[in-house]
């Protein structure tokens, strides 16, 4: 069974430094739970994402089917005309604009709640609750290779680097 | 990153991170206050009455309102645009101020949002009730239909106005909601009451916080303030087109849509500035939202108040250039005096000259005359919609046609019941939802506590 060794730490600065000592000997940083977002915690864990590709992807299919749709109503299904304008008009593009946004904005969050597997009434435990409050963990797998010599290790350098408390835990927060 | 040392100390009192959590949560945790149950007594009261009014509306008909044939756009019309005006505050401070960066929007933004979506719930009200038929509300979308199909013009500013506003409460909605999320976590560990915990579990969506839930939650707020910043100035432009578009003498200007964006943010950050003074003083914020976070929506009212002065005075040389005899009748004979004088006067001093009083520092610090001034905004700002609405519409180019308007007691009583709805919606949000967001505030903490704040130095 897969266990995580927990080093809790009561300050941002003290647990960015933490990674850092740990990544240097060799540890591999599994994550980090904070209140907040820590700002150089994402370079340190190598974590990127693609929402701004899929936020593009989704303006532009969302501006393209607003247009397409707005031509085929008033040109090709029933061409009407308004006040002499022409029936493909300029008045589209504020249609367009604000349609954009909107098919980009909605289906941006629907993304964000699908990866990471958000959804209202999600049972969750926490392997340590304080995370929300003002306490910082960082996690460490471990892996059936390891030896209790390893395991020490971990333990030693989270207490060096200023943990305040570390524990085992076999809480599989992420689901 | 870099630090701004003009904007000084953020949150005072050397606060510990538990210490924040603690004192948002407190009020939640608390008796409901005495203040609170009266305060919802009368806006259910107002709320019951906007009912009524309603019913009357619906059930008679549009008759039971002081409108006629010139002066078809009545009251409803101007508290349409004066809601939807107040609601832009909200985007505003989240949207712009997260893309330059100004970390003081973090105690604010979260009662901002909440007071937008309540402010276009309230605005969004008026075009429907305006339909007199309300049931055919369908027929403002494009809907597949057995009449041809016939679309709907999308040539009308009227069908832009549903397009944004649904947009406009979309997004802001769901942004609101969003940054929620960590804060309904933090209440879901904390809480010993299983109900609560039930309830702020749900609600709280199974947050964990983890690095890269972080890490898609920024990326997901930033990507949306691009998106949203150019809907805050599309949504007004496009209700001013509403005016703009027509012949209508007063209305017929290119400088609708800056004249209409720029108000709006003017009558948002005033409804802000009331509120947050509220707010800081009914649950003793004043370490969180300091006196330099309503110095700085005071700035920026100044500021924002010398542009509108600037719009007055462009729109009334523009009716003297223009050469257009109706254009300078609607503005000198019908606005600057003659029948509605006392309207476009109040309009003048309480947005234009009265805001002026916040360059002096002693009244930008007198919290007293800060929250009177900020009424003054909000109530200059409903005038100022009002003079726009009614002063051109009742006289135009026809006199054997001019007509004078008055509202009758439905149409107050819709507006009454609207601001009795809106505030229902704040009252729930000061109760049931943390009003300052816990987590962005934890993050401005560390970088803002060591400088000595400007507004502190005396």
């Amino acid at each position: 069974m897969r266990t995580n060794i927990i080093g809790i730490y009561e300050d941002d600065d003290v647990l960015l430094k933490a990674v850092d000592k740990l990544q240097d000997n060799g540890v591999k940083v599994a994550d980090v739970m904070s209140p907040f977002p820590i700002h150089g915690i994402f370079e340190r864990l190598n974590l990127t994402t693609r929402m701004p590709l899929a936020t593009f992807l989704y303006g532009a299919v969302g501006t393209i089917a607003v247009f397409g749709f707005l031509y085929w109503t008033s040109v090709v299904s029933y061409p009407l005309k308004f006040g002499g304008k022409p029936l493909n008009t300029l008045s589209f593009i504020i249609i367009m604009f604000v349609l954009t946004i909107f098919v980009g904005t909605f289906f941006t969050f629907m993304t964000y709640f699908v990866r990471e597997k958000m959804y209202p009434g999600k049972e969750v435990t926490l392997p340590v609750p304080e995370t929300t409050n003002d306490k910082f963990v960082i996690v460490v797998n471990t892996t059936d290779d390891m030896t209790k010599a390893d395991i020490k290790k971990i333990n030693d350098l989270m207490k060096e680097s200023g943990a305040v408390e570390i524990k085992e835990s076999n809480i599989n927060y992420i689901s | 990153m870099y630090n701004t040392r003009i904007r000084g100390v953020l949150i005072k009192g050397n606060k510990s991170y538990s210490d924040i959590t603690h004192e948002i949560l407190k009020p939640m945790n608390d008796r409901t206050p005495l203040w609170w149950w009266v305060a919802a007594f009368f806006a259910t009261g107002a709320l019951f009455w906007g009912v009524w009014g309603f019913y009357n509306t619906i059930s008679t008909g549009i008759g039971t309102w002081g409108l006629n044939n010139n002066v078809a756009w009545g009251w409803a019309i101007i508290n349409f645009v004066w809601w939807i005006g107040i609601g832009h505050a909200g985007t505003a401070f989240s949207i712009f101020l997260l893309i330059v960066r100004q970390k003081w929007r973090t105690s604010i933004n979260r009662a901002a949002e909440a007071m937008t979506i309540f402010a276009v719930m309230a605005a969004g009200l008026f075009p429907l009730i305006h339909m007199g038929r309300i049931w055919d509300g369908i027929f403002i979308f494009p809907y597949w239909n057995t009449r041809g199909p016939l679309w709907d013009n999308f040539n009308s500013p009227l069908f832009w106005d549903v397009v944004a506003i649904s947009t406009y409460l979309m997004a802001s909605a769901v942004f609101w909601y969003v940054g929620m999320i960590p804060d309904f976590a933090t209440i879901r560990e904390r809480t010993t009451s299983k109900m609560k915990k039930k309830i702020y579990g749900i609600l709280s969506f199974g947050w964990i916080g983890n690095a890269k839930g972080w890490l898609r939650f920024e990326t997901a707020a930033i990507l949306l303030g691009g998106m949203a910043a150019p809907l805050v100035v599309s949504v007004h432009s496009i209700v001013s087109m509403d005016f703009s578009v027509s012949i209508v003498p007063g209305w017929h200007t290119t400088i609708f849509p800056p004249y209409f964006v720029v108000g709006a943010i003017f009558s948002g950050f005033g409804m802000v500035l009331t509120l947050m003074i509220i707010l800081r003083k009914v649950y003793k914020f004043k370490d969180i939202v300091t006196d330099g976070h309503l110095d700085a929506i005071t700035r920026i009212l100044v500021f924002v108040s010398l542009i509108m002065g600037t719009a007055y005075l462009t729109e009334l040389f523009m009716a003297w250039y223009s050469g257009s005899e109706y254009e300078l009748f609607t503005f000198m004979k019908n606005r600057v005096t003659g029948d509605y004088k006392f309207a476009y006067w109040t309009m003048i001093t309480c947005n234009a000259i009265i805001p002026q009083l916040f360059w002096f520092k002693k009244i930008r610090k007198n919290i007293t005359m800060v929250f009177i001034i900020s009424i003054f905004i909000n109530i200059g700002m409903w005038f100022e919609r009002y003079v726009i609405v009614v002063t051109s519409l009742s006289k135009d180019f026809l006199p054997a046609t001019w007509a004078s308007y008055s509202p009758t007691i439905t149409e107050v009583s819709i507006f009454i019941g609207t601001i009795g709805l809106f505030l229902l919606g704040v009252l729930m949000f000061f109760r049931f939802v943390p009003t300052i967001a816990i987590s962005e505030v934890k993050g401005v903490l560390k970088e803002t506590t060591t400088h000595k704040s400007f507004i502190d130095e005396d």
